[in-house]
């Protein structure tokens, strides 16, 4: 399809770009190396003083970092580049420079999710499940075939509630091209490093149904340990496409906005 | 020494960032974030119980209180020192008849003024919401100031030398990104000092780390016999005084690298 | 009669624009219960372009040009009013229609700046769908009659701004539109480059029957460019014909330009008889009368008798002046 060749002309022109800023590979180590040192060492120091929070244990919470990883490592692969080019700081709606998107003969939300790569994210990614599969190591008890059945499903639940969270607050651009947005979704992500189960009553409603990060990572991270109810699977599933049909809706709803209002 | 080029230079700093006030509450959340994280962490582990002394109220209060101290000692002022050395604005700070400093100070007052008027409120309705006991003496307030002051000092030298980095290196912000991580990994912020495993416990006590934003929460918070605040608060003026001598060297070798080199 | 490749209908666009009074009172108001202030862009246009023209949009700043042009391009969705461009309605934005049209603009730019312009160009042909060969063949094209070959390899964010504005032309123009929308493309150049560009489009214009419709602040574009020019001022169409013509319809006199061989004293006296005759400032030790148009014969007739005249010369007001004159005055 017409689409997948558009993406890989994008990869590599994204590749193209990226190494023209020989800005450091081994900066970009250096941070990565630093990120799974920090994510690594608090369980560490955490679960040195305790066996078990909530019922989360030093393997499953660790199964729990490696998700949270993978999905970051996603982000940064082409979401976050390619939202942020149009959302974030020194974005196109920023410069002013959106109007040439709108020109192309292309599906707008295509574009806008799929026009950059950073391809060092690939490194993240490795990282995430290196963590991923030293947990499964840790959890020792054999995995079923229906645990990663359910695991996988629930993963790619998670990247596309990511995508939808994302691009919601993107979209808020629309409305107010002055705010950072995506900064904020960004921010909250980081609640989801750890399990849902961790976080009073109150926070926990709000990270399952209204800012779902609390689903991203912690959904997965059961299914793994096997842990995961049907029930929570199916409603998760359903839940992550009435997601994504509303962050899209709003995205188009944008698109009019700026249609009908730019000067 | 020009007082009043420095206090307009701060009143004009401060009426801009005003101006931008979304951005900046938007990094105060940014920096809150990971420390709530780890207030629920902990409070959720020390459920029905202590950890090593420490209970659920204390730790919750710690957190709380930590939150505001860290913003009032985050020195925003390091990461853009870098940036000026690197595209040459420094060479009009080195023309003006003011101590460069003064630029960093007032952006520093400015900023502390709008992080503020964010991080207060919220951190007011987050202790409405959870409450914790908080028992606070008025000897333990009498040291915290001091201790506090000290610690702006400690982790505003510190930073600031490190950025001065610069004027050889080209990527010293990587320098902070270290010192950032370690402010979190042994300075208190993963956990309280006391919560670290044993062999992370003697470099805490010793580095300067801990007394950069923890040490004068711990004073508040009744974690500290009165032997202990001595003892840190001498450790604490040390690693101050250090620094700023540090910083001293720094830049007088600096700009005179810089200068040499022909900026 | 060919029917118009552009037919543009009683188009209207009215801004609501959000009312901010300064105060903490007004800005709670404000948000319990907005107020807006209706601005009215563009009000009530009619044109139609035949395929091929090269017309000039002009008018002041904040005179509704750009925002015709964005309602032609489909970025803007009218208030009122019907346009049809190549048989589409713009702001329907249709992949066929999208296709079909290009804008270029002079103070932003639609390249990648990390990566040298043949990427970018690369990118966009999968994007308009080129077949491989008609690409290799525009671009060697339009790369030679613009004098790129140099530039080809170097990184967007190291070129000139001109040498950025070829680069923006080809992108716009590799896909081989029919409608080529340009934004003050000469915006910041120096002379010679702007004289470049013109020659460009021009030639451009001429080989391959691209309708283009072109906004611009320099006047030396649009009389260079545009035979036919349309003038909006405040929102509304106030002229729309010959550029020419405008300027004998706004400025119907004449400057003629007189050098003397001895020193006449009391001229201003001899021209107070011509009722209607300005005496311009002197200028490089010529005198400028502005003479209504009619009367022009008779008046120079009167003077090479009258006076010891050693240079004459009858003048157009430079249509700049007369341009100007508009955009200060707002009249016609």
């Amino acid at each position: 399809m017409r689409y997948i060749k558009l993406i890989g002309a994008f990869f590599k022109v994204s590749a193209q770009a990226e190494m023209a800023y020989r800005v450091n590979f081994f900066l970009r180590l250096f941070y990565a190396f630093l990120n799974l040192l920090t994510g690594v060492l608090s369980l560490v120091v955490i679960f040195n003083q305790v066996e078990m929070i909530k019922g989360w244990d030093l393997p499953s919470a660790m199964g729990l970092l490696g998700v949270y990883l993978l999905l970051g490592a996603l982000r940064g692969l082409f979401i976050s580049p390619s939202l942020e080019s149009v959302a974030g700081m020194d974005g196109e709606i920023w410069q002013g420079t959106f109007d040439f998107t709108l020109l192309r003969p292309v599906d707008k939300l295509f574009l806008v999710s799929f026009r950059h790569w950073r391809i060092f994210a690939l490194v993240d990614l490795l990282i995430g499940l290196g963590v991923l599969g030293y947990a499964i190591h840790l959890m020792g008890a054999a995995l079923t075939l229906g645990a990663v059945i359910h695991f996988i499903i629930t993963l790619l639940c998670g990247v596309i509630l990511l995508y939808a969270a994302l691009l919601a607050f993107s979209a808020l651009v629309f409305w107010n091209s002055g705010f950072l947005f995506t900064w904020v979704i960004n921010d909250l992500f980081q609640l989801a490093r750890y399990p849902l189960g961790l976080y009073p009553g109150w926070l926990r409603l709000i990270l399952t149904w209204i800012i779902p990060v609390g689903l991203m990572t912690t959904i997965p991270a059961q299914a793994l340990a096997g842990s995961l109810s049907t029930g929570m699977l199916i409603l998760t599933v359903l839940f992550t496409i009435g997601a994504f049909l509303g962050a899209t809706w709003l995205f188009r709803q944008g698109l009019q906005k700026y249609a009908s209002a730019s000067s | 020494m020009n007082h009043q080029g420095g206090w307009a230079l701060i009143k004009n700093t401060w009426q801009s960032w005003l101006q931008h006030r979304g951005f900046f509450f938007l990094l105060a959340f940014g920096w809150m974030l990971p420390l709530l994280v780890y207030l629920f962490v902990w409070s959720a582990a020390a459920e029905g119980g202590t950890l090593n002394g420490l209970s659920q109220d204390t730790l919750a209060s710690y957190y709380l209180v930590l939150i505001l101290v860290n913003q009032l000692t985050y020195t925003t002022a390091n990461w853009t020192v870098g940036d000026i050395i690197r595209y040459g604005q420094i060479n009009r700070w080195l023309l003006q008849p003011m101590s460069p400093i003064y630029h960093a100070l007032s952006s520093e007052i400015a900023g502390k003024v709008v992080f503020m008027l964010f991080s207060i409120p919220i951190t007011g309705i987050l202790a409405l919401i959870i409450q914790p006991q908080f028992n606070l003496t008025w000897q333990k307030g009498l040291l915290f100031i001091p201790s506090l002051l000290l610690a702006w000092m400690l982790r505003f030298f510190w930073g600031y030398w490190l950025a001065l980095m610069a004027f050889w290196a080209t990527r010293a912000d990587s320098l902070l990104a270290l010192q950032d991580s370690l402010v979190f990994l042994i300075g208190g912020h993963l956990a309280p000092i006391k919560l670290l495993p044993d062999w992370m416990q003697l470099p805490a006590r010793i580095l300067p780390f801990r007394y950069m934003s923890a040490f004068p929460v711990e004073i508040l918070t009744s974690q500290l016999s009165y032997d202990e605040i001595f003892l840190g608060l001498v450790i604490q003026a040390g690693w101050a005084f250090l620094s700023v001598m540090i910083y001293r060297l720094v830049w007088r070798h600096g700009v005179r690298h810089y200068e040499a080199v022909g900026g | 009669m060919p029917e118009s490749i552009i037919q543009v209908q009683d188009l209207t666009k009215i801004y609501q624009v959000p009312e901010r009074s300064p105060g903490l009172g007004a800005s709670l108001r404000g948000l319990i219960k907005p107020q807006y202030r209706q601005v009215k862009a563009v009000t009530q246009i009619n044109f139609a372009v035949d395929l091929g023209e090269m017309v000039g949009l002009i008018g002041p700043n904040g005179a509704g040009k750009t925002t015709t042009l964005k309602m032609l391009s489909g970025l803007l969705y009218p208030t009122e009013g019907t346009a049809h461009v190549a048989g589409y309605t713009p702001w329907e934005r249709q992949p066929a229609y999208l296709r079909r049209i290009s804008m270029v603009m002079g103070n932003r730019s639609a390249m990648n700046w990390d990566i040298p312009p043949l990427d970018s160009f690369r990118v966009l042909s999968k994007i308009y769908d080129v077949p491989e060969n008609a690409y290799k063949q525009t671009l060697d094209e339009l790369i030679a009659l613009l004098d790129m070959e140099a530039l080809l390899k170097k990184p967007v964010r190291n070129l000139s701004l001109g040498e950025r504005m070829k680069c923006e032309l080809v992108a716009g123009l590799l896909y081989q539109p029919d409608i080529l929308f340009l934004d003050e493309p000469t915006l910041g150049l120096d002379v010679a480059m702007q004289r470049r560009l013109r020659q460009f489009l021009k030639q451009y214009n001429q080989s391959h029957a691209v309708t283009v419709i072109l906004t611009s602040h320099y006047m030396a574009d649009v009389t260079a460019l545009c035979p036919r020019v349309i003038l909006i001022h405040h929102g509304q169409l106030l002229y729309d014909g010959a550029l020419q013509s405008l300027a004998e319809k706004l400025a119907p006199f004449k400057l003629v330009k007189l050098q003397f061989n001895t020193v006449v004293d009391d001229f201003d006296g001899f021209i107070q008889q011509f009722q209607e005759i300005e005496h311009l400032p002197k200028e490089n030790g010529h005198h400028t009368l502005r003479i209504p148009r009619g009367d022009v014969a008779q008046v120079t007739a009167r003077l090479l008798q009258q006076l010891p005249i050693a240079d004459l010369t009858v003048e157009d007001p430079p249509i700049e002046a007369v341009i100007d004159q508009i955009y200060e005055e707002g009249v016609l």
